[in-house]
């Protein structure tokens, strides 16, 4: 008995001894990429199953800045940072908003995009007024998960909050007519108004950033170990910002009207 | 309408080829899971009928949690979970996402399928074991060659039941990478804001799989009712 336990603690140290050296020298080669997939125009997948979008063109850019080789891992929303802990990927660019609530989980690098937040409703919409005073009794959709749901959620207590796996699902209801309103990214639904939705919706208003829900912005997340990664990461995002390579990427992608 | 069918071909565009290869993931994923749930859930019948209270108490534990546990947080608890905790003594391990998926929906299946597996170990009568006993037979020939026949053909019905579930479940999957049917038609949606077609397809490819299912199982049982057919039925 004396034997085995002296055999496991031995064992317990020589981990944790390796580890401890693993983690000193590790030096960033390679970086594997978690990304959603369904998100466009930041992420999405095409009909040939290949990533493509703002992030993927930015991810893709930032790797050749830091010379590493960069490998993408397609994970749904639910389930993307307790992808990231458990070390099946590195850092995610996702669309995924830098907020206190994520701050607790994550590390976040530099914010690399920051994209106006609507709500929008159906045509016959009358007022413009989204106070929620104005919205009580109404059924608001978001993303689960979601700043936008965070918000709604706190704002707006006397509404009937309808939360959705995807941006997606929300934008049927509301095309279905089961919802008042939707709050989201003003891209993914510049998107949504200007196909699938263009008949039925419009823009009612833009919503005020709350820095609280809302976050800095747009940022890549990594594990809070990592901060040599996400130093590495930061600086990379400032090249781009300083020499232009950003913006260009920026107009490729993003189109508001 | 047809320029929209095009969008399901193999063409340019096209998502027929990546909604094939979504289909050949989950059918692999569930066929892969089968014998695994159902081998583990037949060990877990045999436990439940044990002498050892020991034994009876672990099946019933497992059952209990099993059962009782969503399909989607076994799937998290064996994706995510238990690759945390085992990196912490074991650093670069890595439960690649077909075999957490198999593990987990199979853990799943055995709960369920070893109760039906149960319900069939009841139905066989003592005297057949004791008979075989009489004729010199091992434990484990008996339950080979004179239990197990019995054994499969009562318990087939119900585990084509946990089979057609099991193959519902595989959509699940994508939540741990997986590119499963489900995985590939959201994505095509996304893209093409077409969520009839493709959901609509994806409905069509399951219920294909359901159809086909449901004829093997109709076979499988004519075959293990045939000894029964002689006297006129086969399931009367």
């Amino acid at each position: 008995m004396r034997n085995f336990v002296r055999f496991i603690a031995a064992a317990a140290l020589t981990v944790a001894g390796a580890t401890g050296a693993l983690a000193q020298a590790k030096e960033w080669k390679e970086i594997r990429i978690g990304t959603e997939g369904a998100y466009p125009p930041y992420n999405n997948l095409n009909a040939k199953k290949e990533l493509e979008g703002f992030e993927i063109d930015y991810g893709n850019l930032l790797c050749e800045k830091m010379k590493v080789k960069c490998t993408w891992v397609v994970q749904d929303w639910d389930g993307i940072i307790p992808a990231l802990q458990a070390n099946k990927y590195d850092v995610i660019f996702a669309g995924m908003n830098a907020t206190e609530e994520r701050r607790k989980q994550v590390d976040f690098t530099a914010v690399y995009s920051k994209t106006p937040i609507w709500m929008i409703g159906p045509k016959s919409t009358k007022s413009d007024d989204i106070s929620p005073a104005a919205l009580k009794g109404k059924s608001i959709g978001a993303q689960g998960s979601t700043i936008h749901a965070n918000y709604v959620e706190k704002f707006y207590k006397d509404s009937t909050a309808r939360l959705y796996p995807t941006q997606e699902e929300a934008n049927l209801d509301l095309l279905n007519g089961r919802l008042d309103y939707i709050v989201a990214d003003a891209l993914a639904l510049a998107d949504f108004l200007k196909g699938q939705g263009k008949d039925c919706c419009r823009k009612i208003a833009e919503v005020k950033r709350d820095d609280a829900i809302h976050g800095a912005g747009v940022a890549g997340a990594v594990r809070k170990s990592d901060t040599a990664l996400r130093d590495m990461i930061s600086k990379a995002i400032a090249e781009t910002m300083a020499d232009g390579s950003h913006k260009k990427l920026e107009d490729k992608w993003f189109k508001y009207e | 309408m047809f320029d929209k069918i095009a969008l399901l071909g193999f063409g340019p565009g096209g998502w027929g080829l990546a909604l094939l290869q979504g289909a050949a993931n989950t059918i692999s994923v569930a066929l892969a899971t089968l014998p695994f749930g159902l081998a583990l859930g037949l060990v877990i019948a045999l436990w439940k009928r044990s002498d050892k209270v020991v034994l009876r108490a672990a099946a019933t534990i497992y059952t209990t949690v099993f059962r009782g546990v969503p399909e989607l947080l076994t799937l998290y608890i064996i994706y995510f979970g238990i690759q945390v905790l085992l990196q912490k003594v074991w650093t670069g391990f890595s439960i690649p996402p077909f075999v957490a998926g198999m593990v987990a929906l199979g853990l799943v299946l055995a709960a369920f399928s070893s109760e039906v597996w149960v319900g069939a170990l009841n139905s066989i009568q003592r005297g057949q074991r004791e008979a075989a006993s009489a004729l010199g037979l091992s434990k484990a020939q008996a339950f080979r060659l004179v239990v197990f026949p019995q054994l499969i053909r009562v318990a087939l019905p119900g585990l084509g039941n946990n089979w057609m579930v099991l193959l519902k479940e595989t959509s699940l999957i994508s939540v741990i990478t997986l590119q499963d049917i489900m995985f590939i038609a959201t994505r095509a949606n996304v893209v093409t804001k077409e969520p009839f077609l493709f959901f609509g397809s994806a409905m069509l490819l399951y219920f294909f799989f359901s159809l086909v299912s449901a004829w093997g199982i109709g076979k499988l049982e004519q075959r293990t009712h045939r000894g029964y057919a002689a006297f006129g039925g086969a399931t009367r």
